[in-house]
């Protein structure tokens, strides 16, 4: 703590400030292109010269780059000086030599930091009569574009790319004026978080390849804070749109959560909203109809049957849409659910009970400061921020825990990784339990079945000796038991502890705090024996569910009506026999619950063309038709969550007070039998930009993984399975012929598949599946 | 007799002799339409997007001209093309609100939009006055022959790659530390 003057005011500034962080946080403008405030200094650029005055008046005073040089008391620096003022029109100078003429095809122009900072302190005119130095760009993958001709060797790419994301396919090459920052050779970014080189990038070298297409400037762009549908963090965005259009997707910074950041499942899944299969008329049966058609034949099926109609929410839809549709649903005196997979419902109940009892889920910000961490589950591809902070965390020495089934990218960071069948994995947890609560002094009694005994004891030691130690789980790949283990281990652990799940959906959250328990098994029966005639499903996809896919199949022919009002072509969408398609969250605000159980608004970003209602206008129309008289979203919420105060757009978000939910500990926790002759495991082997939503996103699913089946080098080579050999695996729901691809990081007797996969078999994580051979 | 009559008299015979004087004078007057006057090139009038010396477009798509546009009469979209050059996928001016103060002429870094000596532009209905993009692209280079932006730009295209543009060295090979 202490000040300094910057010419002339007094700046105040924290401990091991620089003069830039100092000067910039008391909105002082000292032009900069390689400082950022996730990456910190490094000097590269020599654009932040200032002159800094000698405390000895017979010594002139001298031009410092004010990014590498600390704050002092008393320091007297002056920005306008002349002295470095030429200093800084120099080195703009020099960077603007080689630098290509091309601000007009350049997607940076109009948000170029280049471009600014040459306007605010560069020459007017090139001088430099010479030839240009040029490179040759890379195809760095459908997400982002290169342009290396560009570049001004800020070294922001690579320091993000590899120090902060530890991503090791980007890198510099070559020296002196001819550095170039790209791949050993041409090919996708394989780093799930590539996409913050657009924005890290102060001028065009690395460019949106999506926006490219439909590219406008950005003073075009309609905005409004957002945030981001694609998993239970709730990173904060801002969309672009344009002619009704959605453009682009950039991150807005928020102090707890994502900050600096998004990946790029935020950055590019937004696509799905302009899919070209995205269904924007009203259809009945096979017919397009209008809105108010087919809101009436919606309307007429509901009356017919009254308390025979039924309703599944979603957790990707908002706070509001759920609870209309409760609501709704109890004016009818009809059954409401939000879940398709009863497993995944009773898991998600037993993580947010777990979450609420335990004082509060660890922010992004927390989780960079652990010392210790267990993860269970593939973190990467369900949380992918959460994965970014744990590599902060890493970075600053925390030994990482992984748990995991299938393939994990964080396994390359983890000081310990358990590669488990996934019904091993609660008697695993078990164990740590035990051996975390055991004195460290008296060894604890071992386990001879047990052969993870030494590592589980690893574990045990760096997460009791840890002061800031964080437990995080990815719930859809978890049943009841292992979120009850995590618990106790947390509880063992005290209240240093922080535990954290990464849950399935964008409002997960919210929408679990609306379930009614035990809905969907509940529902599915009585769809089954015909107590229900009518379905209204909103943003749900029950007919697509990985696991229970045929059964609902089935159950849908027992109904008479399934009304659907989603915003992309699902299995469900597709059987509707009344589809109204609503707004995506773009265009219309509304509220999504985060993992922590914050609540963050979103605004409406722009209208299409020919604008679709969103959910809660089409319940409230419904409602209107059906006579009923319906509250609006605010009074509705108000009642179910006391003192729920709507959080606008654009604040931090407030936390939602709730009644607490408790955990069904139905199944009892012990060890699974893990010995099923003939029959494998399945693990669930997502990748980040696997998502209901981002898997209608073309660009994104480019990237996504060729389908295989992933096991392990060990237990195929015991079966007799050679690499990239097909075969032929039957679940309940068909069998399905695919290469095998060896991959040492699933476990034993388990087959890791892709969710398509899944959804084609009819098996869900965790479940039994054949293999064939093929000869 | 009031004292100013003289001088009254003077100049009502000075304005009747000028007026005579101009009954014989040449007419600056021409029966327009049948009767042309010739206009300065550089006069403001209907606004043309040319084409390149190899009578490709030469608009890139930058939308510099719609940001400068007082009246916001200029809409247009990006997109391009496989090998990599940005051309206008649709683009709008809507002559019933432009003002032809030529601002969009002077902000085109690719000498793309100008403004010719046309103004005869009269529509019975404000759509006729709504120009597409194959009203306003003309098949000449208009007032600037010769340039071509992409020779000077750091992108390549087809028929230019990296480094064969005016001024530029050929490319680094950054898979080799020699210098």
């Amino acid at each position: 703590m202490g000040t300094m003057r910057i010419d002339g005011h007094d700046i105040p500034f924290q401990e091991n400030d620089n003069i830039l962080k100092a000067a910039l946080a008391a909105n002082i403008e000292i032009p900069y292109f390689c400082y950022h405030a996730a990456l910190g200094s490094l000097g590269a650029c020599r654009l932040c010269a200032v002159e800094v005055a000698s405390v000895d008046p017979t010594q002139s005073p001298r031009v410092v780059m004010s990014c590498l040089e600390f704050a002092r008391d008393g320091l007297n620096v002056s920005v306008s000086a002349a002295a470095a003022r030429q200093v800084r029109q120099r080195v703009i100078e020099f960077l603007m030599i080689n630098h290509p003429h091309d601000c007009p095809v350049c997607d940076e122009g109009g948000e170029c930091h280049l471009q600014e900072m040459t306007v605010a302190c560069g020459p007017p005119y090139r001088r430099y009569r010479g030839r240009k130095r040029t490179f040759t760009n890379q195809y760095l993958g459908p997400l982002v574009h290169h342009e290396m001709n560009r570049c001004i060797t800020c070294y922001r790419c690579t320091r993000f790319y590899q120090d902060y994301a530890l991503g090791d396919d980007l890198g510099s090459m070559r020296l002196r004026n001819e550095v170039y920052f790209g791949r050993f050779q041409d090919g996708p970014l394989t780093s799930p978080f590539a996409g913050n080189l657009v924005e890290i990038c102060p001028t065009g070298v690395f460019t949106d390849a999506v926006f490219r297409q439909h590219f406008a400037r950005v003073w075009d762009l309609e905005t409004a804070p957002s945030i981001c549908p694609h998993c239970s963090v709730g990173c904060n965005t801002l969309p672009g749109a344009r002619d009704g259009t959605l453009r682009r997707m950039r991150n807005r910074f928020h102090p707890e959560l994502n900050r600096w950041f998004i990946c790029d499942r935020g950055r590019y899944g937004h696509q799905y909203s302009e899919h070209i299969d995205r269904p924007l008329t009203p259809r009945v049966r096979d017919e397009k109809v209008s809105y108010r058609e087919a809101l009436a034949a919606a309307a007429e099926q509901i009356k017919a049957a009254r308390d025979k109609t039924s309703g599944l929410g979603s957790t990707r839809e908002d706070l509001e849409s759920n609870a209309m549709l409760q609501t709704l649903l109890n004016k009818l005196s009809g059954r409401f659910a939000t879940f398709s997979d009863p497993q995944i419902e009773t898991a998600t109940v037993a993580a947010v009970a777990a979450l609420q009892s335990s004082g509060g889920a660890p922010s992004l910000a927390e989780i960079e400061q652990a010392d210790a961490a267990l993860v269970v589950g593939d973190l990467t591809a369900h949380a992918p921020m959460m994965d970014l902070a744990l590599r902060q965390a890493y970075r600053a020495g925390a030994k990482l825990a992984i748990l995991h089934s299938g393939p994990s990218l964080l396994a390359r960071f983890a000081a310990t990784t358990l590669t488990v069948p996934p019904q091993e994995i609660s008697a695993h947890l078990l164990r740590l339990h035990e051996q975390a609560t055991a004195a460290p002094t008296a060894p604890t009694a071992p386990a001879p079945s047990n052969k993870h005994e030494k590592e589980l004891a690893d574990i045990a030691v760096y997460l009791t000796a840890a002061q800031r130690p964080v437990l995080i789980g990815v719930s859809e790949t978890m049943a009841v038991p292992e979120i009850a283990a995590m618990v106790q281990l947390a509880t063992a652990l005290g209240s240093r502890a922080k535990l954290a799940y990464a849950l399935p959906g964008a409002n997960t959250y919210g929408t679990i705090l609306l379930t009614p328990t035990t809905s969907t098994t509940a529902m599915l029966e009585a769809i089954e024996s015909g107590q229900i005639q009518t379905l209204i499903v909103i943003g749900n996809d029950p007919l697509g569910d990985a696991r229970l896919g045929t059964r609902w199949r089935a159950a849908r022919r027992h109904l008479s009506t399934l009304i659907v009002l989603d915003c992309v072509a699902t299995a469900t969408a597709e059987a509707a026999d009344i589809l109204l398609p609503v707004a995506a969250w773009a265009e219309r605000g509304g509220t999504f619950v985060n993992y922590e159980g914050r609540a963050q608004g979103f605004a409406p970003v722009f209208q299409r063309t020919e604008p679709l209602p969103n959910t809660v206008e089409v319940l409230a129309d419904l409602a209107h038709c059906l006579e009923l008289a319906l509250p609006d979203a605010a009074a509705v919420l108000s009642n179910l969550f006391p003192g729920y105060q709507a959080p606008l757009p654009g604040t931090l978000g407030s936390a939602l007070s709730a009644p607490p939910l408790t955990m069904q500990t139905g199944t009892t926790i012990g060890p699974a039998s893990s010995a099923h002759p003939g029959h494998w495991q399945v693990a669930l082997a997502s990748w980040y930009g696997d998502d209901p939503l981002a898997s209608y996103a073309p660009a994104l699913m480019e990237l996504a993984p060729a389908a295989a089946a992933l096991i392990h080098p060990t237990a195929a080579f015991k079966e007799g399975i050679e690499d990239k050999k097909q075969v032929r695996l039957r679940g309940p729901a068909g069998t399905v012929v695919l290469p095998v691809q060896l991959n040492n990081d699933v476990a034993a007797g388990t087959i890791a598949l892709s969710r398509v996969t899944l959804t084609q078999l009819g098996v869900g994580h965790g479940d039994l599946l054949e293999l064939e051979h093929i000869s | 007799m009031n004292k100013q009559t003289p001088t009254l008299l003077v100049r009502l015979w000075h304005s009747l002799w000028t007026t005579l004087r101009h009954a014989w004078a040449k007419r600056e007057t021409v029966s327009y339409p049948e009767i042309k006057r010739p206009l300065p090139g550089r006069w403001r009038g209907r606004i043309v997007l040319t084409r390149d010396p190899d009578g490709e477009e030469r608009c890139v798509a930058c939308y510099l001209c719609s940001a400068v546009c007082p009246v916001d009469c200029i809409h247009l979209q990006a997109t391009q093309r496989d090998d990599g050059r940005r051309y206008p996928e649709t683009f709008r001016i809507d002559f019933s609100r432009c003002i032809f103060c030529g601002f969009c002429e002077e902000a085109c870094p690719t000498l793309a939009i100008q403004l010719t000596p046309d103004f005869e532009m009269c529509e019975r209905s404000h759509d006729e006055l709504v120009y597409e993009k194959e009203q306003l692209l003309i098949e000449g280079q208009g007032k600037h022959p010769g340039y071509n932006f992409y020779r000077h730009a750091g992108v390549a295209i087809s028929g230019k790659a990296i480094g064969e543009g005016i001024g530029d060295t050929p490319p680094v090979d950054h898979d080799t530390n020699l210098p």
